[in-house]
C-alpha cells in the first residue's frame, strides 16, 4: 500500500475556472444594469435566468445580462437572487 | 522465532478513530453494502450485550437495540494499517501483513538489537501503539504464534517454547483453523472441539474423510509448517490527489478527473519509467466515508489507455457522490524495455517542444504554475461548474 508521500504535489486541489467575481453595478428600476463598475451601460444585449441545484443547500438562481460599456467593451454580468450580489462572469 | 502480533476487529477500531465516544457504548461495523447483513467486529460493550461478531444484523438489533453501527471507512484502515506497519518496520522487524490487524516477523534479526526475544516484543508492541490493545504470540511455527497471539490478553506477549508448542495447541478451539463454516460443523458432528482431538486422528483417516482442507488442518492441528517469514518490500509513495470543490457523481466527470490523476502519476519522476503492476482508486464520499478497490493487473503498463480502461470500470462501483479522489501506485513492476517506432507517430515532435516548454516554464516557476484545464461537465448551465484547472507536472 502507498501512503501519502507529504510532498506539495500531494492533495492539490483543482480549481475552479471562469469563477465569478464580484462587481459594482448599479441598477435600473426594473433590474437591469445601468452602470458597471462605474462604466455606464449603453446596451443591453441579452438577458437569461439559472435557476438550477434548487434540490441542493446550495441551490443557484441568477438573472444573467449580456451588455455593452460606454467603452464598447461586452461584458456578462449576473445578479445572484439568493445573496443579492452583483457578479462578472463569462457565459 | 516467529511472532505474529494481533489487533482485533482492526477494521473497528480505525473506523472509531474519529469517533471514540462509540468504542465505549455497544457499537458493530455495518455490514457492507450489497452483501449478506453479517456484522464487522464488535465492541466489548456490544459483546457485553450479547452481539457477536458475523451475527445476522436484525437479530443483533434485536439483541441490542441501541446497538450502534459503523460504517466502513476502507481508506482510514488502509491508512492506519500502513502507518502501524511502518512503525513496526522503523523499528527494524521485517514485517508480513497477513490480513490487516494481523502481521507476522521473525525476531532474530533484532535480538541482540533489543537484548533478548522479550525486549524484542515489547517494542514491537509499543511501536503499534497501546491504543490499538495490540497483543504478540510467538513461538518457532507460524501457525502456534497465530494460535499464541489470539489466546493472549491485549497488551501481553505469549511466548510458546518448541517443545511446549503441542501441548499449548491441543487445548485450543477448532475455530483457529481457516475452515469453512460447513466444515467446522462437519467436525462438530463428528465431536471434534480441540486441535488436540483433531491431531490424535489418523493423517490418513481425516485426507479421506475431509480432503485436502482436512490434510492442511491436521497439519496445522500439528503446529503447522516450518516456513520462513518473507519481510514485504518497502512500498512506494506515488499517489495523486484531485479535491473537488463540489461534490461530483456523475461518470464522465469521474472518468475525466481519473485521466488527469493517471497524467499526474505517470508524469512522476520517482516511477522512473517503471511501469504500474497494481493501483488503487479511493475516494473520499460526500458523507464522510470512504470508498477503495484495487486493481492489479495482469500485465504491468505504463500507458494511459490500458490503465483508463481497467480503472475507469471501477468509477461505477461508487456508492455515493466523492468530494476527492485518490490514485496510488501499489506497486510497480521492474523497467522493462520500450520498443521503439519505426515511423514516429504523427505530431510527437510538436508534442516534445511543447513538453520541454511547459517544463522550463514549471522550473522557472515553481511547482503549481503549469495547469490544464479539465472539461468535467460542459452541459452545466452554471458556467463555473464547466471545468476545473488541474495542476500538472510536465
Amino acid at each position: 500500500m502507498v501512503t501519502d508521500s507529504g510532498s506539495a504535489r500531494v492533495g492539490r486541489s483543482a480549481g475552479r475556472l471562469n469563477a465569478p467575481r464580484p462587481a459594482l453595478v448599479e441598477q435600473r428600476f426594473d433590474g437591469t444594469p445601468r452602470v458597471v463598475n462605474r462604466e455606464l451601460v449603453t446596451l443591453v444585449r441579452e438577458e437569461w435566468r439559472v435557476v438550477d441545484r434548487w434540490w441542493t443547500d446550495e441551490p443557484v438562481d441568477r438573472r444573467y445580462f449580456e451588455v455593452v460599456l460606454e467603452s464598447g467593451r461586452n461584458v456578462c454580468v449576473y445578479r445572484d437572487r439568493e445573496e443579492g450580489c452583483w457578479f462578472t462572469q463569462n457565459a | 522465532m516467529i511472532a505474529c502480533l494481533l489487533i482485533p476487529g482492526f477494521e473497528l477500531r480505525a473506523a472509531l478513530r474519529t469517533r471514540p465516544r462509540l468504542a465505549l457504548v455497544p457499537t458493530a461495523l455495518a455490514p457492507e453494502a450489497g452483501e449478506e447483513p453479517l456484522l464487522g467486529p464488535v465492541t466489548a460493550a456490544a459483546e457485553e450485550a450479547g452481539v457477536k461478531p458475523g451475527m445476522r444484523l436484525g437479530e443483533a438489533l434485536a439483541t441490542c437495540p441501541s446497538l450502534a453501527l459503523v460504517e466502513r471507512d476502507p481508506a482510514a484502515v488502509e491508512r492506519e494499517w500502513e502507518e502501524a506497519l511502518r512503525r513496526l518496520e522503523d523499528a527494524g522487524f521485517a514485517v508480513q501483513p497477513v490480513e490487516h490487524g494481523v502481521v507476522v516477523f521473525e525476531t532474530h534479526g533484532v535480538e541482540r538489537l533489543y537484548g533478548g526475544v522479550q525486549p524484542a516484543l515489547e517494542r514491537a508492541l509499543a511501536a503499534a501503539g497501546s491504543a490499538w490493545d495490540p497483543r504478540i504470540g510467538a513461538a518457532g511455527r507460524r501457525f502456534t504464534a497465530l494460535a499464541a497471539a489470539s489466546v493472549a490478553r491485549p497488551g501481553q506477549i505469549l511466548i510458546v517454547a518448541e517443545k511446549e508448542e503441542q501441548a499449548f495447541l491441543e487445548p485450543l478451539p477448532l475455530s483457529l483453523l481457516p475452515l469453512t463454516a460447513a466444515r467446522y460443523a462437519e467436525l462438530e458432528g463428528l465431536g471434534l472441539r480441540r486441535l488436540g482431538e483433531l491431531a490424535q486422528l489418523p493423517r490418513g483417516a481425516v485426507a479421506e474423510r475431509l480432503g485436502v482442507e482436512g490434510r492442511k488442518a491436521w497439519r496445522l492441528a500439528h503446529g503447522g509448517r516450518k516456513a520462513r517469514v518473507r519481510g514485504r518490500k518497502p512500498a512506494v509513495e506515488l499517489a495523486e490527489v484531485l479535491v473537488f470543490p463540489d461534490a461530483v457523481g456523475n461518470e464522465l466527470t469521474l472518468r475525466r478527473a481519473l485521466g488527469s490523476l493517471l497524467e499526474r502519476l505517470l508524469a512522476r519522476p520517482e516511477r522512473a519509467g517503471r511501469p504500474f503492476r497494481k493501483l488503487a482508486l479511493a475516494a473520499r464520499l460526500v458523507d464522510g466515508g470512504s470508498w477503495r478497490r484495487a486493481v492489479t493487473l495482469r500485465d504491468a503498463t505504463a500507458e494511459a489507455g490500458r490503465l483508463r480502461a481497467a480503472l475507469g470500470p471501477k468509477l461505477a462501483e461508487l456508492p455515493a457522490p466523492i468530494v476527492e479522489l485518490r490514485l496510488e501506485a501499489v506497486e510497480l513492476a521492474k523497467h522493462m524495455g520500450q520498443q521503439l517506432a519505426l515511423v514516429e507517430p504523427a505530431g510527437e515532435e510538436a508534442e516534445s517542444r511543447l513538453r520541454e516548454g511547459l517544463r522550463q516554464v514549471r522550473a522557472s516557476t515553481g511547482t503549481g504554475s503549469v495547469c490544464a484545464v479539465v472539461e468535467v461537465a460542459p452541459w452545466s448551465r452554471i458556467p463555473e461548474a464547466r471545468a476545473l484547472v488541474v495542476p500538472r507536472d510536465v
